[in-house]
């Protein structure tokens, strides 16, 4: 009994090891440690991606059909279907966030933001700038509800997505994804994405210190008004080899 | 093993690298052999080689999680055409 315990702990503690990697791994380690002194502290580590879109369509005609995405403004009732905290979804609003949802007969199947010059992060104190926003957008909490996952869900609403930014002449799309969030990095490396840059933010109380592969590189932050700014170049960055090629089938 | 299930496990082998079992009745996202988008990669690739179209709606997790359930709706979209 006592063994079959310990054996449990000993898999407990190894597990974020072999999902994430060693320092990934470790990082995910101190952040469960450092919420566990206080919710106030924490780890967040970020993989900034930047994805095409492409001319191709992702869902032949048969899939698409019944399909339609539309935006999805204040006071819609999908907005009371998103399971992020009311005040934040004000605040994306208030930034000029737009929110596009793909419905099937009118039923929503997911959606997500998109900021069309800068994106203020909710999560840490951080600014993420478009730098040529007429091509670019930044594009965050892409969700699906739950009874549309496993089946064409993710494509569905990445497919009313491109749509939705090719015709505004977008060509490079922008996010941060968790490090932490294994599933989410699996999907999207089948659409295509690069990772361009790695951020990690230490949070204790009001202070925040960031520590980033790209520009600005270290900040001290203590207060609302001090935010690193990150400068995204679409084409830049697509130039660059960092992090792995997403396998665009 | 019928043929479609035969050609459908080759194609997840090629696909995923997978190189053990697979059990018709067995559900391919539970066991990690699949993800979401693997899954609809499948889909397609099952419309192509059977020649049959699929509705948005009938591509759920009880009807294509596993090859036996998908190789039903296979064989009824093809009789559904015949007839």
């Amino acid at each position: 009994m006592q063994f079959e315990s310990l054996q449990n702990s000993w898999q407990r503690a190894i597990g974020p090891f072999k999902e994430f990697g060693a320092i990934a791994g470790a990082l995910y380690a101190a952040d469960q440690v450092l919420r566990r002194l206080s919710p106030r502290m924490g780890i967040y580590v970020y993989e900034l991606m930047v994805q095409p879109i492409g001319g191709k369509k992702l869902l032949p005609a048969n899939l698409a059909k019944n399909l339609t995405f539309a935006e999805i403004g204040r006071g819609h009732p999908a907005i009371d279907l998103m399971p992020a905290r009311p005040e934040i979804k004000i605040a994306r609003f208030d930034q000029g966030a737009i929110c596009l949802g793909v419905f099937r007969r009118e039923k929503l199947i997911g959606y997500a933001w998109f900021c069309f010059n800068t994106y203020e992060e909710d999560e840490v104190r951080c600014t993420y700038a478009l730098a040529v926003p007429d091509q670019s957008v930044f594009d965050f909490d892409f969700y699906i509800l739950p009874e549309h996952r496993m089946g064409i869900g993710f494509l569905a609403v990445w497919h009313g997505a491109n749509e939705y930014l090719r015709a505004r002449d977008i060509r490079y799309t922008f996010s941060r994804l968790t490090r932490f969030n294994v599933a989410s990095r699996r999907a999207h490396a089948h659409l295509g994405w690069k990772c361009v840059g790695k951020a990690l933010f230490f949070q204790a109380w009001r202070v925040e210190l960031m520590l980033a592969t790209l520009a600005p590189f270290i900040f001290f932050s203590w207060s609302e008004k001090s935010r690193p700014r990150f400068q995204l170049w679409p084409d830049k960055l697509l130039a660059q080899d960092v992090g792995q090629v997403g396998d665009m089938r | 093993m019928n043929d479609e299930t035969e050609l459908l496990t080759n194609y997840i082998r090629t696909e995923t690298g997978y190189a053990g079992d697979i059990d018709p009745d067995e559900d391919l996202i539970e066991v990690g052999i699949l993800d979401s988008f693997s899954i609809v990669s499948l889909t397609m690739f099952a419309q192509e080689q059977f020649r049959v179209e699929f509705e948005g709606e009938e591509l759920v997790r009880e009807n294509i999680a596993k090859l036996s359930t998908l190789v039903a709706l296979i064989r009824q979209k093809q009789s559904s055409a015949d007839t």
